[in-house]
């Protein structure tokens, strides 16, 4: 029982992680049917910039916790103005191109982000500091769960319901929906697309660069080529909820992460990641459209 | 005449190659043939992504395939390398084949995600070292020079030779296929599938035929490979390797041999050539995808539209 409720805990945290990186793909793939490969990339870039913010202001103490806080903002703003310029210089041009360009590119500014990140950082794990939140741990059934874990699922899920209320409540989170179901109409009916796309740009990257920082923080390390493992394992996660639908994304996000969690605490761990990948092909062939999606009509 | 000009110029620029060993160094001959080598992967690549229009990201399983039946069965069971050749080439086409049968019920990018998973469980089924024969993240070492009527194939020299009349057959056969029924099948295919159907084209077929042409080209390249270097490890045939194949296809030109081997060399010959900015060439790599595409949506040498 024990086992379970820890690997419960440690599924949940993952999970929410990826649940927020992807995110990121999910709105952009439901707005402009593009799978931005470069996105995880960003995710692991917001994790630099809050590692930079970290050690260069950061002191111990109660210091500690405001300056996680300081990092996360940098991270954040850092990694959507990267975000909007990505789609302004590599993507705009493509839209009315054959789909597969956007995919090199998309492929290319991946490459370009994962080795800036190299030359500007480091070719070698980066470590987090310690001692920067409080190290508590909460016993639960014979399960510990550390503070960071509980702050991870707790802010994860905090973003994601105030997504979900943009996306569903408000003006823009209707411009947001009406963009991805038909541009031309959405176009017609007065709504801006290029608005839409650029504001895509900027929440995706604004949540996976949360995601990216988190990972830096429960992981305490972080290494240039992350941002293709975690990219895609939310890229999967995404496309287990539906992708292009965005409570999906969450759902997708969290059930991968306790997958995960399970397969490594009761299966074989040197084949994890193909029971994973055997579990994608197995639901692309059952429900392509995902746990969420719904069944799109071909075009013809 | 321009039609001439490329079919002719590209005979010729094929035969100056075989003089590359002349005026080149060890090195760079080494160079000239790994180019060979992936010119042919990347061009059966482009059988089953340019032509068939199927959105495979996981081409290195195919490639690998073929180098790892060359490498056990060199190693382990003795067999000269030439007789592994075939083997490799149709266990791949086997496996390309089986793969198709899932793969080709999904459309664009569901099919580009599920072949991501395949490459992803192969390299993995490899560095777990399936049935005790793939030797783990290791690999199979120590393959033994070809040898074909009593000669050795030991040089640098005769391997690169040895490597670009493979080349020069693919190109045929790709020339081939663009004339042939099952190329025309293809192509109409892609254009549009419903119409296809409805004039007798059976999709799935053509589908599956395509996959299994493109492995077996994919493992011939494969056993080049694994001659060529001596060693067969699983870290040559990750998900990336797939990318850059997927990548050379889109930025050289869909279905058009040149811009494949165009492709190519701006993908594996520029890097090798800008080994002394090490660690700015894969920044600068992703830098210039990024420009051909926006530049160049159809990729740098685009297949002539009259005659497709």
């Amino acid at each position: 029982m024990g086992t379970f409720i820890q690997q419960m805990f440690n599924g949940l945290t993952v999970g929410g992680i990826y649940a927020l990186i992807a995110l990121g793909y999910t709105m952009v793939y439901g707005v402009m049917r593009l799978i931005n490969f470069a996105h995880g990339d960003l995710c692991i870039l917001g994790a630099f910039v809050g590692l930079t913010f970290i050690t260069s202001f950061g002191g111990g103490g109660h210091l500690g916790a405001a300056m996680v806080i300081f990092a996360f903002v940098a991270a954040v703003l850092v990694v959507a103005a990267a975000g909007v310029l990505l789609e302004l210089a590599a993507y705009r041009p493509l839209r009315k191109a054959d789909r597969l360009a956007a995919v090199v590119s998309a492929l290319g500014a991946s490459m370009l982000i994962e080795n800036g990140i190299m030359l500007v950082w480091s070719p070698q794990v980066s470590v987090f500091p310690s001692g920067l939140l409080p190290t508590t741990t909460y016993h639960i059934a014979g399960a510990s769960i550390s503070f960071v874990q509980v702050m991870i699922i707790a802010v994860s899920f905090v973003l994601m319901a105030a997504l979900y209320l943009f996306v569903n409540h408000t003006r823009f989170g209707t411009a947001i929906r009406a963009a991805a179901i038909d541009q031309d109409a959405a176009r017609l009916m007065g709504i801006n697309v290029n608005r839409v796309i650029a504001s895509v740009f900027v929440i995706g990257p604004a949540l996976g660069a949360v995601g990216g920082l988190f990972v830096g923080i429960y992981y305490r390390e972080v290494y240039f080529t992350m941002g293709w493992t975690y990219g895609l394992y939310a890229f999967i996660a995404a496309i287990l909820g539906g992708i292009g639908n965005i409570p999906g994304a969450m759902i997708g996000g969290i059930l991968l992460g306790l997958f995960n969690a399970f397969a490594a605490g009761y299966l074989s761990s040197s084949w994890q990641d193909a029971i994973t990948f055997a579990l994608l092909i197995g639901i692309l062939l059952v429900r392509p459209t995902g746990i969420l999606g719904e069944r799109v009509a071909e075009k013809v | 005449m321009q039609n001439l000009a490329t079919k002719y110029g590209g005979a010729l620029l094929w035969i100056v190659g075989l003089g590359l060993p002349l005026a080149l160094n060890d090195a760079w001959v080494a160079i000239a043939a790994m180019f060979a080598i992936y010119s042919v992967v990347a061009l059966s690549e482009d059988i089953i992504l340019g032509r068939g229009g199927m959105f495979d990201m996981g081409h290195a399983v195919y490639f690998g395939i073929g180098a790892y039946v060359t490498g056990i069965l060199n190693v382990n069971y003795g067999w000269p390398i030439f007789a592994t050749m075939p083997v490799a080439m149709l266990l791949a086409a086997a496996v390309g084949a089986l793969l198709a049968g899932p793969l080709i019920r999904l459309r664009g990018d569901y099919l580009l995600v599920a072949s991501i998973g395949f490459n992803a469980i192969f390299v993995l089924a490899m560095q777990n070292n399936l049935l005790g024969l793939t030797g783990g993240s290791d690999g199979v070492a120590g393959l033994d020079i070809p040898r074909l009527f009593g000669f050795q194939l030991a040089s640098q020299n005769s391997m690169f030779w040895l490597d670009w009349v493979v080349l020069g057959l693919v190109i045929l056969l790709m020339n081939n296929l663009d004339r042939s029924e099952f190329g025309r099948t293809l192509r109409y295919l892609k254009q549009d599938e419903l119409a296809a159907t409805m004039i007798g084209v059976d999709p799935r077929k053509a589908k599956t035929l395509a996959f299994a042409l493109g492995a077996a080209v994919a493992g011939l390249a494969g056993t080049l490979f694994a001659v060529q270097l001596s060693t067969v490890s699983p870290s040559s045939f990750v998900f990336t390797e797939s990318v850059t194949l997927f990548a050379i296809v889109i930025v050289g030109g869909q279905g058009s041999v040149p811009g494949v081997l165009l492709g190519t060399a701006l993908m594996f010959v520029l890097p090798e050539v800008f080994r002394g900015l090490a660690q700015y060439r894969y920044l600068v790599f992703g830098f210039a995808m990024i420009l051909v595409m926006v530049l160049r949506p159809q990729g740098l040498w685009p297949r002539r539209r009259a005659r497709a």
